[in-house]
C-alpha cells in the first residue's frame, strides 16, 4: 500500500527522518519495499491571481498579478490556458528550486517575469491525473504559505507490505495507531461522529439483506451534491497515495477507504427506486455494467447490490454504471457495508477482476469501520456543502468482541523473555485492547473492535511481542531429546551424490516440467513414455504443461544444449499414473557424452566403464558384490547395449547407450550412455564381512577360447567356477575377439581363471586337473579351447 | 710371496681397478658377482685350497679371507661412494612445476544441494532428523491441516500447480510437518528439505522450481528464543561467524507469533551502503518462523498448553546466491559446465 508519510503525521507525531519511520514499521511487522522520496521544492509559495490581462507582445501569453500576502505583487506570465483572476495557485518565486528547474528572473516578450505559476507537473505530481495548466489550490490555502510545507509535498511515500490478517492496518488511521502505540505518543484521530442527523422521513433509505454474506449494511443519504473537483489538499492526498482524483464524490470514497479502511460506495439516489437496496445473490445470467464498462454475466455464486430494477454494483468489488454518480446527480446513497470476504474472494477471482475494495473486504473488515467510514465520509461531503441525512444501519450490531482469557505465563513460555504485568499491560492498553485482572495471573484481554486477527492467546503473546520488539528474543539453543526419527531417504540421496562426485560426474538440477515437445521427438523416435503423463492443469505455459516421467529426456535435452563431451548426474522425483491418479517416485540418473570412438561393433569400452561406474555405485550404497547383470531393452536405450542389473530379483539399476532414433530425435550428437536407477529400488546397506586371505600362493591360467558370439563373458565365467569348485577364487574375461583366425560364426574369449588353496601350497598338477575339469565343462557347452 | 699370495695380489689389484671404473651400483653388483659371487674368481680359489698340500692349507685359507675381507670392504666403499653419486645425480634434476597438471576427472554436487547440506548438516548436529517427502501432496496436507482453510486470504501466497481437485505440487515443504506430527508424539526434531512449485512467473530472482529447507521443533518448554539461537548458529555456518539474525513480525497462518527472518548481508558486512545484493539496507531475507499455531497442534492430537514448538521455512536459491554471488536464479537450473565447475 502506497503510504504517504505527510498524511500519516496528521494522526501522529513522528520523526522527521522517513527511514526512521519505516524501520519502526519493519520492527511492527508491516515493513517498506520501498521510500520514494518526493523531489527537492523549494520556494513555491501560495498566490491569488489579483489581476489577469493578455500580453501586450503576445497572443498565447498571459500576464497575471499575483498577490503573494506580504510584500509586492508580483507580476508573472504564463502559457496556461486555464488561469482566471481571482484563483489561488502555486506561484513559484524567483530562486524557487523545481524538480527540473531553477527559477530565474527573465523577460517574456519584452515583459519581465517574477516567477512562474506553476502546474501539478512542477509540484512533481502526476499531470494527467491534475487540471490541464496550471494546479487550482484551496480558498483556505493562506496566501504566501509555503505549498510544499502546507500540503506536505517534501514528505516521502512509502510502500507498505501488509499482511493478510492485518486488513486493520490497510489504511492511514491503522498505521498511524500502530506507531503511535509503539512511540507511545498520542493517537489524533479525527472523530467518528456523524453529521447527519435530519430524519428524512419518506425518504430515508432502506436496506433489504437476502443473503447472510452480507453481514452489515449501513446507508445515508445525501442531497444538494454538486458534482465538482475535490479540493487541492484531497488530490495531492489521493494522488500521493496512487489514487487518481475523479470529482468530489468519489474523490470521498477514496479518501475514506485509504484514511479508515472501509471501502464506501455512492449510488446517485435518483436511480435507485424507494432509496431501497437489496444485498442477494445474482439471478441466474443475470447482467450487470460496472463502471469501468465491462458487461458482465454472472452466477449466483456472485453477490450483488441490487435496486429493486435489478443489479446496481457487485458486492464489495465495483459499482455498476446505471446508478453511476455523474455531473447530473445531486442526490446520493451511500454504502457502507461489511461482506462475507470468502465470498468476495471468490467472485473476485471467478470474475478474474480485483480492486482496491475487494483486496479489503476479502480478508474480513471489522463491522465497526462501517460506521466510521459512514461518519468521516458524511463530515466530508458535508464540509463541501451537501446535507446529511441520518444513517441508517442493517443487519448485525457491532459487537465487542468475546474476552480473552489470557495467562501472563504464556509470554515467558512462547518468547523465552521476561516481561512485567505492568508492560504487558501497557501495550495492550496502547494498541486499544482491554484488559482486565483475572485470577492470579490471569487476564482477560478484549480485542479493539477494529482487531478480527486476535482470538487466542498466542495472538495475544504475539502483540505483546511486537510491541517489546522482537530484538527482545534471547538466542539460546535448544536441548534435544532423542526422538527416533531416522533420515533414510535424505541420507541415500546424499550418499548417492557423494558417490557419483567422486566418481567424476557433476550434479545437475533440471525442471521437472516440459512441454508437449518431448512426446513429439520420443514419438518420432518411436519411443512410448513408460507410462501415463502427469498434466497440469493450470500451468503457466504449454512448455510447462508436463510433469516429467523419466529423467532421460532432460539429459538428452541437456546433452544436445552442451554438445561436448560431459559426465553428468541428476536426482529427482518423477511423475507417472498408479491407476489414474498420479504417483510419483524418487530416480537417478547419471551418464555422459564422448567424442565418438572407433571400436568394432561389438565392442563399446565407453558402455563397459558406465557399467562400472554403476557397480562402484552400487556397492558403496549397498556393501553388496553379488549384482546380476543380464542383458534387456528399455524405452531410449540402445537394445544390442543395454544391461539390467538385479539385486534380490529386483533391478536396481539399467545401464545403456542411447538409442541413435533417440539421440536425434534430442539433437544429440556425441555418443551418449545413461543409467537409471529407482531409488526405491536400492536395499539396506550390508555390512561385508572379512574374508582372511589364503596363507598360500595363487596361481593362474590364461585360457583363449572359442565360442558362439551370444555366449556372455558372465555365463563362460560361471561355467568354469561352477566346475572347478572351491579352487577357483576368481575368472575374469580380459578379451573378446572376432575376425582373422575366428571362424565367422565365432568368437574368441580370453579368460584367467584363479587358483588357489586354503591348506596348503596348489601345485601345477592340482591347477592342470582343474582346469581339465572347466574344459570338460565347456565343451560340453559347445565351447572350445582355441587351436 | 706364494704363488697364491701373487695371484691373489694381481685379482685385488684388478677388481681395484674395475671397482674404480664402476659408474653405478648395477656395475659394482656386477664386479662382486664376478669375484665373490658363488662361481666368482676369489670362490674358485677358495674351492682349490682342497689341492694344495695339508700343510698349506691354514696360510692358504688366511690370506684369502684376508684378501676377501678387504675387497669386501672396498666394495662396500665402492657402493656408497656410487649411491651418493646416484642420490646427487638424480637429486640434480629438476622439473617445471607450473607445467599445467593431468586433471583428473571431477565430478561436484550442485551448489543447491551443497547449501542444503550444509544446513542439514548443522541441525543434525544439534539432533534434528532430515525427511524429503512427495512433491506431490493433497490441499489438506498443504493448507487445511496448516490452518489455511480454503478461502484463507493467505492461500494466494501459495499460488500453486494443480494436477487434481485435491491434489497439486506442494509449494513449500510444510506437508512433511504434518505427516510427522501424524506419525510421532512430541518431541519431534526434523528438517525437511526439498523442490517446490509456485506458479510464478520466471525470472532473475523468481523461478516456479525452487528448493525450500524447512525446520520444526516441538516439545516442552520450546520457545522463540530457541530458534533465534539455533537460526543464528546456521547462519554463522553458512556465512561467517560474525552473522547477526532479525526477526521482524510477520503473519503466517500456521505459526503466532511469527517472524520474518534476516541475516546480516555477508556481501557488505551489513554496511548497505550501494551493495547490490541487499539493495543497501545491510540486511538478507532468509524467510518465513514462527511460534506452531496452536490449531495446528490441536489438529495433530499435541496439546498446545503442554507442547510448543517453532517452524521455519527458507528458500535455497536465495540462500545460494548470497553464498556463492549468483546474478540470476535461472542460473541453477540451466547447469551451465562452466557454472558447475566455478561452484565444485
Amino acid at each position: 500500500m502506497r503510504v504517504p508519510l505527510g498524511w500519516l503525521r496528521d494522526y501522529v507525531e513522528l520523526p522527521a527522518d522517513p527511514q526512521n519511520v519505516a524501520d519502526r514499521l519493519a520492527q511492527l511487522g508491516f515493513p517498506v519495499d520501498a521510500i520514494e522520496l518526493r523531489p527537492e521544492i523549494t520556494g513555491v509559495i501560495v498566490g491569488r491571481i489579483v489581476a489577469l490581462e493578455r500580453h501586450p507582445n503576445a497572443d498565447r501569453l498571459h500576464v497575471g498579478t499575483i498577490d503573494v500576502g506580504n510584500g509586492p505583487h508580483l507580476t508573472i506570465a504564463t502559457a496556461a490556458t486555464n488561469v482566471a483572476a481571482g484563483q489561488i495557485i502555486p506561484v513559484a518565486t524567483i530562486g524557487a528550486q523545481l524538480p527540473h528547474l531553477k527559477i530565474e528572473r527573465r523577460t517574456m516578450r519584452g515583459l519581465e517575469s517574477e516567477g512562474m505559476m506553476c502546474s501539478a507537473d512542477e509540484l512533481a505530481l502526476p499531470p494527467e491525473w491534475f487540471e490541464d495548466g496550471i494546479m487550482q489550490l484551496d480558498e483556505s490555502a493562506p496566501l504566501g504559505a509555503d505549498v510544499v510545507d502546507l500540503y506536505r509535498l517534501g514528505d516521502a511515500v512509502f510502500d507498505v507490505d501488509i499482511t493478510s490478517n492485518r486488513v486493520d492496518a490497510m489504511s492511514m488511521i491503522g498505521l498511524a495507531r500502530e506507531l503511535a502505540a509503539t512511540r507511545g505518543v498520542e493517537l489524533r484521530l479525527p472523530g467518528f461522529a456523524n453529521p447527519g442527523t435530519i430524519d428524512a422521513g419518506a425518504e430515508t433509505p432502506r436496506v433489504t439483506i437476502e443473503s447472510p454474506d452480507c453481514i452489515r449494511f449501513v446507508a445515508q443519504r445525501f442531497t444538494g451534491i454538486r458534482v465538482a473537483p475535490a479540493p487541492a489538499w484531497m488530490r495531492i492526498r489521493l494522488a500521493l497515495a496512487g489514487q487518481r482524483p475523479i470529482n468530489n464524490v468519489v474523490d470521498v470514497s477514496n479518501y475514506v477507504m485509504l484514511e479508515v479502511g472501509q471501502p464506501l460506495h455512492f449510488y446517485d439516489d435518483a436511480k435507485i427506486a424507494h432509496h431501497h437496496l437489496i444485498a442477494r445473490d445474482a439471478k441466474p445470467s443475470e447482467h450487470l455494467v460496472t463502471l469501468d464498462d465491462v458487461d458482465y454475466e454472472l452466477s449466483p455464486q456472485a453477490l450483488v447490490i441490487a435496486s429493486e430494477t435489478g443489479a446496481q454494483g457487485l458486492a464489495g468489488l465495483k459499482g455498476g454504471k446505471a446508478s453511476e454518480v455523474t455531473h447530473a446527480t445531486t442526490a446520493i446513497l451511500l454504502e457502507s457495508a461489511t461482506f462475507n470476504g470468502p465470498r468476495i474472494r471468490r467472485t473476485s477471482s471467478a470474475l478474474g477482476t480485483r480492486t482496491e475494495a475487494s483486496t479489503r473486504h476479502e480478508k474480513g473488515l471489522a463491522p465497526i469501520l462501517t460506521d466510521y467510514g459512514a461518519a468521516r465520509a458524511a463530515q466530508l461531503l458535508v464540509q463541501f456543502g451537501a446535507t446529511g441525512y441520518a444513517p441508517r444501519a442493517f443487519g448485525a450490531g457491532v459487537a465487542p468482541a468475546d474476552p480473552i482469557a489470557f495467562n501472563v505465563r504464556d509470554v515467558k513460555r512462547l518468547l523465552g523473555f521476561d516481561l512485567s504485568l505492568e508492560e504487558i499491560r501497557e501495550y495492550l492498553d496502547a494498541l486499544g485492547f482491554q484488559v482486565e485482572p483475572g485470577p492470579a495471573e490471569a487476564l482477560r484481554v478484549t480485542p479493539p473492535p477494529w482487531r478480527r486477527d486476535v482470538s487466542i492467546p498466542a495472538d495475544i503473546v504475539e502483540e505483546v511481542a511486537r510491541m517489546a520488539g522482537y530484538d527482545r528474543l534471547e538466542a539460546e539453543i535448544p536441548t534435544i531429546v532423542d526422538h527416533g526419527i531416522g533420515s533414510r531417504d535424505y541420507d541415500l540421496e546424499y550418499a548417492l551424490a557423494r558417490t557419483l562426485s567422486a566418481l567424476g560426474y557433476r550434479e545437475i538440477v533440471s525442471y521437472a516440467m516440459h512441454g508437449a515437445d518431448v512426446f513429439e521427438k520420443l514419438a518420432r523416435a518411436g519411443i512410448e513414455p513408460s507410462s501415463q503423463p502427469v498434466e497440469v492443469r493450470n500451468p503457466l505455459s504449454e512448455d510447462q504443461r508436463y510433469l516429467r516421467y523419466a529423467l532421460g529426456p532432460g539429459l538428452l535435452t541437456y546433452f544436445a544444449r552442451v554438445d561436448a563431451p560431459v559426465r553428468v548426474f541428476e536426482i529427482g522425483h518423477v511423475f507417472y499414473r498408479e491407476e489414474t491418479a498420479p504417483a510419483e517416485a524418487p530416480t537417478l540418473a547419471f551418464g555422459f557424452t564422448v567424442a565418438a570412438v572407433d571400436e568394432s561393433e561389438w565392442r563399446d569400452s565407453h558402455f563397459l566403464r558406465l557399467k562400472g561406474d554403476c557397480e562402484a555405485l552400487i556397492r558403496e550404497l549397498t556393501g553388496r558384490t553379488d549384482v546380476e547383470v543380464t542383458r534387456d531393452v528399455r524405452n531410449g536405450l540402445h537394445p544390442g547395449k543395454t544391461a539390467v542389473l538385479m539385486l534380490d530379483g529386483r533391478e536396481v539399476a539399467n545401464v545403456g547407450r542411447i538409442d541413435p532414433r533417440a539421440a536425434k530425435a534430442f539433437d544429440v550428437r556425441l555418443p551418449m550412455y545413461v543409467c537409471s536407477i529407482y531409488l526405491e529400488n536400492i536395499p539396506d546397506y550390508r555390512l561385508p564381512r572379512y574374508m582372511p586371505p589364503s596363507k598360500y600362493p595363487s596361481t593362474y591360467r590364461d585360457l583363449a577360447l572359442v565360442c558362439a558370439p551370444d555366449v556372455t563373458a558372465e555365463s563362460v565365467s560361471r561355467a568354469i567356477a561352477r566346475a572347478i569348485g572351491s579352487l577357483c577364487t576368481g575368472v575374469r574375461a580380459f578379451d573378446e575377439y572376432r575376425g582373422k583366425n575366428v571362424a565367422p560364426d565365432k568368437k574368441s574369449l580370453a579368460v584367467r581363471v584363479h587358483l588357489q588353496r586354503n591348506d596348503a601350497t596348489i601345485t601345477d598338477e592340482e591347477a592342470d586337473a582343474a582346469i581339465a575339469e572347466a574344459l570338460g565343462a565347456l565343451s560340453d557347452l559347445g565351447i572350445a579351447i582355441r587351436e | 710371496m706364494s704363488e697364491l699370495g701373487i695371484t691373489l695380489s694381481a685379482l685385488r689389484a684388478r677388481f681395484g681397478d674395475q671397482l674404480r671404473q664402476a659408474v653405478d651400483l648395477e656395475s659394482s653388483e656386477e664386479l662382486r658377482v664376478a669375484y665373490l659371487g658363488r662361481s666368482g674368481e676369489v670362490t674358485l680359489l677358495r674351492r682349490s685350497i682342497g689341492a694344495l698340500p695339508a700343510d698349506e692349507r691354514p696360510t692358504a685359507g688366511k690370506i684369502i679371507n684376508e684378501a676377501v675381507e678387504a675387497m669386501e670392504a672396498s666394495l662396500l666403499q665402492a657402493q656408497r661412494r656410487l649411491e651418493l653419486q646416484a642420490f646427487d645425480s638424480e637429486l640434480a634434476q629438476s622439473i617445471d612445476v607450473t607445467f599445467p597438471s593431468i586433471e583428473p576427472v571431477r565430478g561436484s554436487l550442485h551448489p543447491i544441494r551443497r547449501t542444503t547440506d550444509d544446513i542439514c548438516a548443522y541441525f543434525r548436529r544439534h539432533g534434528f532428523a532430515v525427511l524429503l517427502g512427495p512433491e506431490i501432496e493433497p490441499d489438506y496436507y498443504n493448507f487445511d491441516a496448516l490452518n489455511i482453510p480454503p478461502d484463507h486470504p493467505a492461500r494466494e501466497g501459495f499460488d500453486s500447480f494443480f494436477l487434481t481437485d485435491n491434489l497439486l505440487l506442494r509449494p513449500h515443504t510444510s506437508p512433511m510437518q504434518i505427516r510427522t506430527m501424524q506419525t510421532h508424539r512430541p518431541p519431534v526434531a526434523v528438517v525437511t528439505a526439498g523442490k517446490c512449485y509456485r506458479r510464478d512467473a520466471v525470472d532473475a530472482r523468481h523461478s516456479y522450481m525452487f528448493h525450500q529447507c524447512e525446520g520444526l521443533l516441538v516439545a516442552q518448554d520450546v520457545h522463540f528464543g530457541h530458534l533465534k539461537g539455533m537460526l543464528t548458529g546456521m547462519c554463522r555456518e553458512l556465512f561467517g561467524p560474525d552473522q547477526q539474525v532479525r526477526f521482524r513480525p510477520s503473519f503466517f497462518p500456521f505459526t503466532e507469533p511469527s517472524a520474518e527472518v534476516d541475516t546480516t548481508c555477508p556481501t557488505c558486512g551489513g554496511n548497505g551502503g550501494s551493495c547490490r545484493m541487499c539493495g543497501g539496507s545491510g540486511w538478507i531475507e532468509l524467510g518465513g518462523a514462527g511460534m506452531v499455531h496452536p490449531n495446528v497442534l490441536r489438529k495433530m492430537q499435541y496439546d498446545p498448553d503442554v507442547y510448543s514448538g517453532w517452524a521455519f521455512g527458507f528458500g535455497i536459491e536465495r540462500l545460494a546466491i548470497v553464498r556463492y554471488d549468483v546474478d540470476d536464479i535461472r542460473r541453477f537450473f540451466e547447469n551451465d559446465p562452466d557454472f558447475l565447475k566455478q561452484l565444485a
